[in-house]
């Protein structure tokens, strides 16, 4: 490998070094740092936590107070060429409302570099990815929430970039234009792409990423794949609920292993905590064999994202 | 000069509500002049027509008209959010602001020079030895210079529309009667050094307190000076995210 290859291959498309971001005394982001390489990240955390801020610095239009923020290796601060490479949607409703979705589309195209054919042509495939034919003529003013959302998401994708930053995208999409937005994005990331959009609903971020930025306060409280961080949180007890030949025997019988903090039987369902998600998941088999009882199923009970959620913001 | 962004700026600027009232300001220097003419005192005509043309043209109509186009030029997008799509863009800044600068002040002459010339055809029953292109010309240069001046305006502070209505009314309607040094400053005082200059009248119909020369010196160096400010303005521009 060549130098230059191996320097490309050490790149990210996105990276935060140690970046904070303050307001006068207020501070919206503290010491982030994290670096995004292809795939969909969700970026989640409450209103106010810091999430646009965040999207704004990596977008370009807010300077970090200290640290660095790189998108494809280059800082983004004042760097416009950077936007070749990056295709934004924004939180904010308001998109030209005198134009159509196909005008709209053609002139971010054209706003990138592309001649008008190449614009016209860009800016049909992009509205028929969002499926906004139907409407593409008509004046974006006269447009619902959802459909103006997905006029601003066409605007992104009409330069194919390799970079897409969605802040709260699925604002005002009905639940099929939501799942379509998903497998869209989906299958944009499977492409090679670097996604990262963000939200507070737990449920959209569960559901389409694959990696998750928790950002509670300003600070990123937790990252990584969401089963993974609820594993790591190792203070705070997990609950399974499982179903055996012996559901009493076992209870009894977990209740001498050191890692479990609680069994109990409710209308016929064990309920176990754990303060050990590996440990209870190695140990478990083990007792059920030897107090000969066969196990039928164990389910972790709090793997929602919520519980993850709700876990860090009270921490 | 980018084509789109001009189209857009055009469209954006010309579709607001506020577009239609300074159609109507217009609407009335023209039907003041009309009057005049109906009167038929042919006498004091030039004298007249220079008086509406300066009081009503270039003190109200002018600055008026430049300061919701200027500050309306970027200012509207980054009030409502649209800027974001236009400058998430690989766009050198300087372009964004010479487009948005060329767009506003054609439009600011456009509603401007056209009702003063009708109205000053009206009100001196022709040309008037000069009077009405000299005073055309002028509102031109004068438009242009004050939609840079309100175009920095609009990116350094998201009060533009205050600070640039205070600027005209309390610096060029008062101050500059009162001190003459402040009318270097003034781009109403400016506009009539060109005006006199362009016009071939007697001091009596019409004399400006400011040399040409001065003037001339003056709209360049405001002109050049506010267009640098809005460039490096928008270079640096940030656009806060919610917590902010």
């Amino acid at each position: 490998m060549s130098e230059q290859q191996a320097q490309h291959a050490d790149t990210a498309a996105v990276e935060l070094a140690n970046v904070s971001r303050w307001y006068g005394n207020v501070v919206a982001v503290n010491d982030i740092s994290f670096r995004l390489d292809g795939g969909v990240t969700g970026l989640l955390g409450p209103n106010g936590a810091g999430k646009s801020t965040l999207l704004h610095m990596i977008a370009g239009f807010l300077a970090p107070s200290s640290g660095s923020v790189t998108v494809a290796g280059a800082p983004s601060w004042r760097h416009p060429a950077m936007y070749r490479r990056i295709g934004l949607v924004p939180e904010h409703e308001a998109v030209y409302p005198f134009l159509s979705a196909r005008q709209f589309a053609a002139a971010n195209a054209r706003l990138q570099g592309m001649d008008r054919a190449a614009a016209d042509a860009a800016a049909a495939r992009a509205i028929a990815m969002v499926e906004l034919e139907d409407a593409a003529d008509r004046a974006i003013g006269t447009y619902s929430k959802g459909m103006r959302q997905r006029a601003k998401v066409a605007a992104a994708l009409v330069h194919d970039p390799s970079i897409l930053l969605l802040d709260e995208p699925f604002n005002g999409m009905d639940p099929r234009q939501r799942l379509h937005m998903m497998s869209l994005l989906r299958g944009m990331a499977a492409e090679g792409r670097t996604i990262l959009f963000s939200s507070h609903i737990l449920e959209e971020v569960e559901r389409l990423a694959e990696r998750v930025l928790v950002i509670v306060a300003g600070r990123l409280a937790a990252s990584g794949d969401f089963r993974e961080i609820r594993r790591l949180m190792t203070d705070r007890p997990h609950t399974f609920t499982v179903r055996s030949s012996d559901d009493r025997a076992l209870a009894a019988a977990l209740l001498r292993e050191p890692t479990i903090a609680g069994a109990a039987l409710d209308g016929g369902l064990l309920t176990v905590r754990s303060t050990d998600f590996g440990a209870f998941s190695r140990a478990v088999s083990g007792v059920a064999r030897r107090a000969q009882i066969s196990l039928h199923e164990l389910l972790p009970t709090d793997e929602s994202l919520e519980s993850v959620f709700s876990y860090l913001v009270r921490r | 000069m980018n084509g789109v962004i001009a189209r857009i700026t055009l469209r954006q600027l010309v579709s607001r509500r506020r577009t239609l009232l300074l159609l109507l300001l217009g609407g009335v220097l023209v039907l003041v002049a009309g009057i005049f003419r109906l009167a038929g005192e042919e006498a004091r005509a030039l004298r007249f027509t220079a008086g509406l043309l300066n009081g009503l043209g270039a003190a109200t109509l002018m600055p008026l008209v430049a300061l919701l186009f200027g500050t309306g030029a970027i200012g509207a997008e980054i009030e409502d959010g649209t800027a974001v799509f236009l400058l998430a863009k690989p766009i050198n800044r300087r372009t964004v602001v010479l487009t948005k600068l060329a767009v506003a002040s054609a439009c600011a002459i456009a509603l401007t020079c056209a009702p003063m010339l009708v109205a000053g055809l009206l009100g001196a029953g022709g040309l008037g030895d000069g009077l009405v292109l000299g005073f055309v010309g002028a509102a031109a240069i004068g438009s242009v210079v004050y939609v840079a001046v309100f175009l920095a305006l609009s990116l350094i502070t998201s009060r533009a529309l205050v600070f640039g209505l205070a600027y005209v009314l309390i610096w060029e309607g008062l101050l500059a009667g009162l001190f003459a040094g402040t009318r270097t400053l003034s781009v109403r005082q400016i506009t009539l050094a060109f005006a006199d200059a362009f016009a071939d009248v007697p001091e009596e119909v019409f004399d400006a307190p400011l040399a040409v020369g001065t003037a001339a010196i003056v709209a360049a160096a405001v002109l050049l000076i506010a267009t640098l400010i809005a460039i490096r303005r928008l270079r640096a521009f940030e656009i806060a995210g919610e917590t902010a």
